[in-house]
């Protein structure tokens, strides 16, 4: 029977495949893009080796900087913000019959179907300055004064792109809450309700502390996909006005394509690994620690 | 003292029953609207998509006009090329999920049911694999997949799909699949099955929930997949199907209505998939969030 568990042929045969797409396809450019981020290279041309140059000109990078800073908004929004509403919107969806539960579900997860393309074209299109419906909205309500061209403003530029990018992954967020909270045991509930538990009660300490695994898989899952937004970006503002809606892919492949700054784009692309890895690792101690003290 | 001890859950019970009424009622109007007003955008571009560009920018909300322009869709549909870049989509997803679902599978099954050395480090670079922005791949592949001459080829996009898959999908699968009995491979075994046989016939329908899943949610991700055929994709015949859209955002910048019409039809076949198939999706989704 060891030989059955054992057979290093089926094994070489199931993990091989996989293993080598991933192999050629994410460690291999990950160790080419470590070698050119010591080079200046405008992608065609001389190549020059310049050291650790492009990363000392990196750590004195504003414009990096904030693009760092506009993903970690990014993420506090997507988690304190979005998952807050999906979770109490998901909350009230249990209480519901299940017809119209499924039917509402089947509506708020309509976005997330859709092709990235359409949701920040229909987005750009909503906030346009002349004929957007949000703009005619406020003017219809008498708030004229406030209309304006929200992806052009510097102000209000940053919040619309994010506005865009929660608006997509919602729908997301709804059914991975209601799926968790689908799994608490109603006796449990029922239990703290006899106990005389008020509503506020009975989640913060029996409904969340039960699902802190389901918890910490959404907070993972939204600061990977936080960290990889770009598209939205590129496409609603392509980083403007001045930078404002900058964030670390998109600035990675500007430098890269826009500004023929071939190694620098890879010093960018390079630290954005070690960033990415890092605050996954950081997040995933946390929840091991608050999940210890439970 | 025994009438007290019993009295006062009861009031509680009561109070609880009532309270559900009124909280039912708040959360069905609440939903309801957001529902709504979740759906008004795509109204409001169905709107948009048939009219006279010139008649966009009046000052109502809504309006559907007398004379529909149906043209705006001839026009989106040849124009926008969506039937080649439609083809062109399905060319690449169709391949790449059934590869990122495949691969993960037999990858979770050696991780988590076989015995053998380099275990534990193959899945540490599962798990670190899924941390990787495939972001950081556009620039180092302009290299490498022109090496391979995979530089303007779906083949290139489709590998690519494939390898930021795996994680995800292995760790969802290994989920699954850890808890099934060993007595399972062992009693097949004995009655001379091998594991050609025992993999997909046996194995394969206990995890069907993580097939739907990771399909699910694999087919989501590789449809929206817009940055690699972007750089990639530099031949406009092999284009993929948001390029329609952008098509009509550049070159047509005045022809609004038409971009509209554009919007809809690219928007309409996941729609129309969704509808169907949204049972699945949605309990694929769902699954997900317990088990990933």
């Amino acid at each position: 029977m060891n030989s059955l568990f054992n057979n290093k042929k089926v094994v070489a045969l199931l993990v091989l495949p996989g293993l080598c797409v991933m192999l050629f396809a994410i460690a291999a450019p990950l160790v080419i893009s470590v070698i050119f981020s010591f080079v200046k290279w405008a992608g065609f041309g001389k190549i020059r080796f310049i050291g650790f140059g492009n990363y000392a000109r990196l750590i004195k990078d504003e414009v990096f900087w904030r693009s760092l800073i506009n993903v970690l908004a990014l993420i506090l929004v997507t988690v304190f913000i979005q998952n807050v509403f999906a979770f109490f919107i998901a909350s009230m969806m249990t209480k519901l019959s299940g017809g119209l539960s499924r039917v509402l579900r089947t509506i708020y997860f309509i976005p997330a179907t859709l092709s990235l393309v359409v949701v920040t074209r229909l987005w750009v299109n909503i906030f346009h300055p002349d004929y957007g419906v949000l703009n005619k909205i406020l003017r219809l309500i008498g708030a004229g004064d406030a209309a304006k061209a929200w992806l052009g403003n510097p102000d209000t530029a940053l919040w619309a792109v994010i506005w865009i990018m929660i608006w997509q992954g919602f729908g997301w967020a709804l059914l991975f809450f209601y799926g968790g909270l689908m799994t608490v045991p109603k006796e449990l509930e029922e239990a703290a309700i006899v106990d005389g538990a008020n509503r506020g009660q009975l989640y913060m300490h029996v409904v969340l502390p039960y699902m802190m695994p389901v918890v910490q898989s959404i907070v993972i899952i939204d600061v990977i996909s936080s960290m990889k937004q770009m598209e939205m970006a590129y496409l609603s503002t392509e980083g403007g006005p001045g930078n404002t809606t900058q964030f670390i892919a998109l600035y990675l492949y500007q430098r890269a394509f826009k500004y023929s700054e071939y190694g620098y784009g890879n010093a960018i692309s390079v630290l954005f690994v070690i960033i990415a890895v890092g605050l996954t690792l950081v997040i995933q101690r946390m929840f091991r620690k608050s999940v210890d003290q439970i | 003292m025994n009438g007290m001890m019993e009295r006062k859950p009861m009031i509680a019970q009561k109070n609880y029953v009532h309270e559900m009424v009124t909280l039912r009622i708040f959360a069905t109007i609440l939903l309801v609207s957001i529902a709504i007003a979740q759906i008004f955008p795509f109204v409001w571009i169905f709107s948009y998509s048939i009219k006279k560009s010139g008649d966009l920018f009046g000052p109502e909300l809504l309006s559907f006009p007398g004379n529909p322009q149906w043209g705006n869709y001839y026009k989106a549909f040849f124009d926008g090329k969506i039937p080649l870049y439609l083809s062109n989509t399905l060319k690449i997803v169709i391949p790449s999920v059934a590869f990122a679902t495949i691969l993960p599978f037999m990858l979770a099954y050696a991780c988590t049911r076989m015995e053998w050395k380099l275990k534990k480090l193959v899945w540490l670079l599962v798990v670190v694999g899924m941390t990787i922005p495939i972001h950081t791949t556009l620039l180092p592949n302009f290299i490498w997949y022109r090496t391979f001459r995979l530089l303007d080829t779906h083949l290139g996009l489709i590998i690519s799909n494939v390898a930021f898959s795996m994680s995800f999908n292995t760790i969802v699968f290994s989920g699954l699949l850890a808890g099934i009995p060993r007595s399972m491979e062992e009693a097949a075994f004995i009655e001379g099955a091998g594991y050609s046989v025992i993999l997909p016939k046996i194995i394969a329908p206990m995890a069907t929930t993580g097939f739907v899943t990771v399909g699910v949610q694999t087919f989501l991700s590789h449809w929206n997949e817009f940055i690699m055929a972007n750089t990639f994709l530099s031949t406009e015949l092999k284009r993929t199907l948001p390029f329609s859209i952008i098509l009509f955002s550049g070159q047509y910048v005045s022809d609004y209505a038409v971009q509209f019409a554009c919007m809809t039809l690219v928007a309409l076949p996941p729609l129309v998939l969704y509808f169907i198939l949204s049972k699945w999706i949605l309990a694929g989704v769902t699954a997900g969030a317990i088990k990933g």
